[in-house]
C-alpha cells in the first residue's frame, strides 16, 4: 500500500481561470486522508465485484446472442472468448494502475497522470460520453425486453414500445440518481446475485440439454461458418459486454483495502462473465443452430429459454434481462458521475460540472448532463452503432492504459509503488494494448468514424478550454 | 487529569446538527473526539463533496471546538465523508480508542446523572467513564440495576456496591453516590422511566444480537426516547481486528 504524502497538484488554469485540485492525500485501508478531513472507504470486496459484473453482464449477454450468431456462426462463442482474453489482457495492468492510484476517476486519473493532460483529456471526456454511448445501448436493450414482454403478455401496441421504454427507464434513472438513493449499493449486490442465480440455472439446464442428456442432442454444425474473419469483427461488436471492469477503478477511491479488493473485483469480474457468456453462446447455439438464433436478433435468449423451458424459462430471463440492463445502466451512471467529477477537479471541465447540492447531495449537473445525451442516443435506437461507439472509446482507454503502465514502469516515479504487479510484465500489457487497438480495426467504420469525431471533438475542447492545465506526474 | 476518558461526539455537520445546550459543560472532564460527518448517496464521490463544503464544514467545526475547549475539555476534531455514517462512527471509535460516545441532546446544569449497569461486563469501563466525566463535579451519580427472574434483590445491590466501591477508589466522593435497583418486565422502559427524574443517561451498549437488528440497539432507542444526553459506553473491542468485507 503506497501510503506516502504527495500533494503535488496539478497546474496551469482552465478559460475559466480554475486551477487543478488535489486529490492526492494519504491512502490507507479505510479511508483517504487529509490532514484532518478524511474520505471514507465503503465498498467491500464484494460491492466491487457487483460493480464489475453488474456493468458487464447487462444488456450484452442478453442482446448479443442473436447478432453474434448470425454474423459469426458458431464461432461466435470463440469470439465472445476472445473479447474476455483481451478484456483480462487489459484487466491485470489496470489493476496494478489502481492500486498505485486508487482515486476517483479510473482510467482518466491513470493516462493523466502518466502520459500528460492532452491524452488524459481524450480519454477523460471519451470515457465520459463512452459510458453514455454505453448506458444508451443498455437502455435500448432493455426497451426491446419490454417490448419482448408486452408480446409475451399478447398487449400489442400501434407503436414500437422499444425506444418509447429506453427514453422511459433513462430519463426516470436520471431523475432517481439526481434525487439521491440510499442503498443501491446494496439493490445492486442483490440484483446481480439474483441474476447470476438465474443464469446458473438456465447455463446448466441448457448445457446439459445440449449435452443430450434430455433427449437428442443438438446436430453439430461446422464451427467457421461465416469464415473467420467474421469471427474477430464479431469480438469487436461484443466487446461491449466486456466494458466495466474498469468501471471498479473509477470508484477506486471509495474502495476499501484497496491493494486487495480492486485487482480482485476487476480481475475477477473478467473471469466471471467470460465464464458466462461463452456458456451462454454455446447453449443458445445449441438449441437452434447459429442460423435460427441470428433470426431472433436482439430477443434471441428469450426465444433460447422458451425452447429449454416453456414459457416460465422464457418470462424468467425476460426479468433477468431487465435486472441486467437496468444495473449496467444504473452502474455506468455511477461511474460517469465519478468520471465528471475527476474532469472537473482536475480543470478540464467548469467545477461547475460536478458541483454537488446539499438538500440531495448528488451532482445534480453532472447527473443532468449525462441525462440529456444519453436519451438523445436512446432516441437513435441504433444497437450495433451505440455498442460499437462504447466499445470504441473504451478501448482507446484501454490501450492508452496499457501504455501508461509501460510509460510508468519505464519511468519509475518515486511515488510509483502499486501493491499489485501485473504478471508477465512486458508481454501482458503490450499485447493489451495491441489488442485494444486491433478490436478497432475491425469495427464497422461508421462506428470508428464517429468515435474519431468524439475524440476529435474531447482534444478540441481540452486546447480550447484547458490548454495550460498540466497535470503529469501530479498525484 | 491525564487519564481523561475519549468520548465521541459525532455530529452530522452539514445538516444543520449542532452541538446541544449543556452538552460542553456536561463534557468539560472529558477528551472530547468531535467528529463531524457529512453523509453521501453513492451517486456522489465522496471527494467530491470535500471539494465543495470542506471549509464550511471546517468552519462549523471550529465553533463547535471552541465551544467544547471553552468549557474545559480537550477536543480533537476529525471530518469524514462517507457513504455509511455508522462505519465512519465504528472506525473512529476503534482508532480513537472511545470509551463512550454521545448521543448529544440539551441538557440544563447535570446535577444528578442515572447510570444503568447491566452486570459485572464492561463495569470497569463504565466506571471510569463515570469516574473520568463526573468524577470531580459535585454531580449526583445513581447507580441503577432493573432485576430479572430468578435474581434477588440482595444480588443487585450486591453488583451495584462492588461498583460503588470502585468509583470510590477512583476517587469518586462516597456522598454523591447513590444506588436504586428497580424490578420490571422491560428494562429499556424502566430505565427511559426513570431516566426523566435525572438530567443526563450513562449506559452501556448492548452486544449486538438477533434483537438488535430488528430493534435497534436499545441504547439508541433509549437516547430517542429520552430527551436528554446519553453516554453510551462502549464494550471492549477485540484491538486491531481485521476487519472483513462491510
Amino acid at each position: 500500500m503506497s501510503s506516502e504524502r504527495s500533494d503535488a497538484a496539478g497546474s496551469g488554469q482552465n478559460a475559466a481561470g480554475e486551477t487543478p485540485a488535489t486529490d492526492a492525500g494519504t491512502v490507507t485501508e479505510a479511508t483517504t486522508e487529509h490532514d484532518d478531513t478524511q474520505l471514507e472507504r465503503t465498498i467491500g470486496l464484494t460491492g466491487g465485484l457487483a460493480i464489475g459484473i453488474g456493468t458487464m453482464i447487462g444488456a450484452g449477454i442478453f442482446v448479443f446472442p442473436g447478432l453474434a450468431a448470425e454474423n459469426a456462426g458458431l464461432a461466435a462463442t470463440l469470439s465472445f472468448a476472445i473479447g474476455g482474453v483481451v478484456a483480462l489482457l487489459v484487466a491485470l495492468p489496470t489493476s496494478e494502475l489502481a492500486t498505485a492510484m486508487p482515486r476517483s476517476g479510473g482510467g482518466y486519473y491513470f493516462v493523466s497522470r502518466g502520459m500528460g493532460t492532452a491524452y488524459g483529456a481524450i480519454v477523460g471526456l471519451g470515457l465520459w460520453l463512452g459510458l453514455m454511448f454505453a448506458s444508451a445501448f443498455y437502455l435500448v436493450g432493455l426497451g426491446h425486453y419490454a417490448g419482448a414482454v408486452l408480446a409475451e403478455l399478447g398487449v400489442t401496441l400501434s407503436f414500437s414500445p422499444v425506444i418509447a421504454t429506453g427514453l422511459l427507464f433513462g430519463a426516470v434513472l436520471t431523475a432517481v440518481s439526481i434525487g439521491g438513493t440510499e442503498n443501491t449499493a446494496a439493490i445492486q449486490n442483490v440484483v446481480v446475485a439474483v441474476l447470476l442465480v438465474v443464469l446458473t440455472g438456465f447455463l446448466s439446464y441448457g448445457v446439459l440439454d445440449a449435452a443430450g442428456v434430455f433427449g437428442s442432442s443438438s446436430a453439430p454444425e461446422t464451427f467457421f461458418s461465416q469464415g473467420y474473419f467474421p469471427v474477430l469483427s464479431t469480438a469487436a461488436l461484443v466487446f461491449t459486454s466486456y466494458l466495466g471492469f474498469a468501471q471498479v477503478a473509477t470508484v477506486a477511491g471509495e474502495i476499501q483495502q484497496p491493494g486487495r479488493n480492486l485487482p480482485l473485483a476487476m480481475v475477477g469480474s473478467v473471469v466471471v462473465v467470460t465464464v458466462f457468456y461463452v456458456v451462454t453462446i454455446f447453449v443458445a447455439t445449441s438449441a437452434f443452430g447459429a442460423e435460427r438464433l441470428g433470426q431472433f436478433e436482439e430477443t434471441a435468449m428469450v426465444e433460447v429459454a422458451r425452447d429449454l423451458l416453456g414459457t416460465p424459462g422464457a418470462v424468467a430471463i425476460l426479468g433477468a434481462g431487465l435486472l441486467a440492463t437496468f444495473s449496467s445502466a444504473n452502474a455506468s451512471i455511477l461511474s460517469a458521475s465519478r468520471a465528471v467529477y475527476a474532469l472537473s477537479r482536475d480543470a478540464l471541465l467548469p467545477r461547475k460540472a460536478s458541483e454537488v447540492n446539499l438538500k440531495y447531495g448528488t451532482p445534480h449537473v453532472a447527473l443532468l448532463a449525462a441525462g440529456g445525451p444519453i436519451l438523445v442516443l436512446v432516441a437513435t435506437g441504433q444497437v450495433e452503432l451505440l455498442a460499437e461507439v462504447a466499445s470504441f472509446l473504451h478501448l482507446v482507454m484501454y490501450g492508452l492504459m496499457c501504455m501508461t503502465l509501460l510509460v510508468l514502469r519505464r519511468r519509475d516515479p518515486e511515488w510509483y509503488d502499486p501493491s499489485f504487479e501485473v504478471p508477465g510484465y512486458p508481454v501482458v500489457p503490450v499485447v493489451g494494448a495491441l489488442a485494444s487497438f486491433a478490436l478497432v480495426a475491425f469495427m464497422q467504420p461508421a462506428s470508428v468514424a464517429v468515435g474519431v469525431v468524439v475524440m476529435a471533438a474531447a482534444y478540441a475542447w481540452y486546447r480550447y478550454y484547458a490548454g495550460s492545465v498540466v497535470l503529469e506526474g501530479a498525484i | 487529569m491525564t487519564d481523561r476518558p475519549s468520548i465521541l461526539v459525532p455530529v452530522r455537520v452539514l445538516e444543520g446538527e449542532s452541538i446541544p445546550g449543556g452538552v460542553p459543560k456536561l463534557l468539560a472532564d472529558a477528551h472530547v473526539v468531535l467528529l463531524g460527518y457529512h453523509v453521501l448517496p453513492e451517486q456522489t464521490a465522496p471527494g467530491q463533496a470535500r471539494l465543495q463544503f470542506e471549509e464550511r464544514a471546517n468552519r462549523r467545526l471550529a465553533e463547535f471546538e471552541d465551544l467544547f475547549e471553552g468549557a474545559g475539555a480537550t477536543v480533537e476534531t476529525r471530518l469524514v465523508f462517507t457513504h455509511d455514517g455508522q462505519q465512519t462512527i465504528d472506525r473512529t471509535i476503534r482508532e480513537q480508542g472511545c470509551v463512550a460516545v454521545l448521543a448529544p441532546n440539551a441538557t440544563g446544569d447535570v446535577e444528578d446523572v442515572l447510570v444503568a449497569v447491566r452486570g459485572t461486563v464492561g463495569a470497569d469501563r463504565l466506571t471510569r467513564v463515570v469516574a473520568g466525566v463526573f468524577g470531580d463535579r459535585g454531580v449526583t451519580v445513581t447507580l441503577y440495576h432493573v432485576t430479572g427472574q430468578g435474581k434477588t434483590d440482595e444480588d443487585a445491590q450486591t453488583l451495584l456496591d462492588g461498583l460503588r466501591g470502585r468509583l470510590v477508589e477512583l476517587g469518586v466522593d462516597p456522598d454523591h453516590l447513590a444506588t436504586r435497583v428497580e424490578r420490571d418486565g422491560n428494562v429499556q422502559d424502566a430505565i427511559v422511566a426513570a431516566a426523566g427524574e435525572y438530567d443526563a443517561v450513562v449506559m452501556g451498549e448492548s452486544d449486538p444480537s438477533l434483537a438488535t437488528y430488528v430493534f435497534g440497539l436499545p441504547a439508541d432507542k433509549v437516547a430517542e426516547r429520552f430527551l436528554g444526553p446519553v453516554l453510551v459506553v462502549q464494550r471492549e473491542r477485540p484491538s486491531d481486528g481485521e476487519d472483513e468485507d462491510e
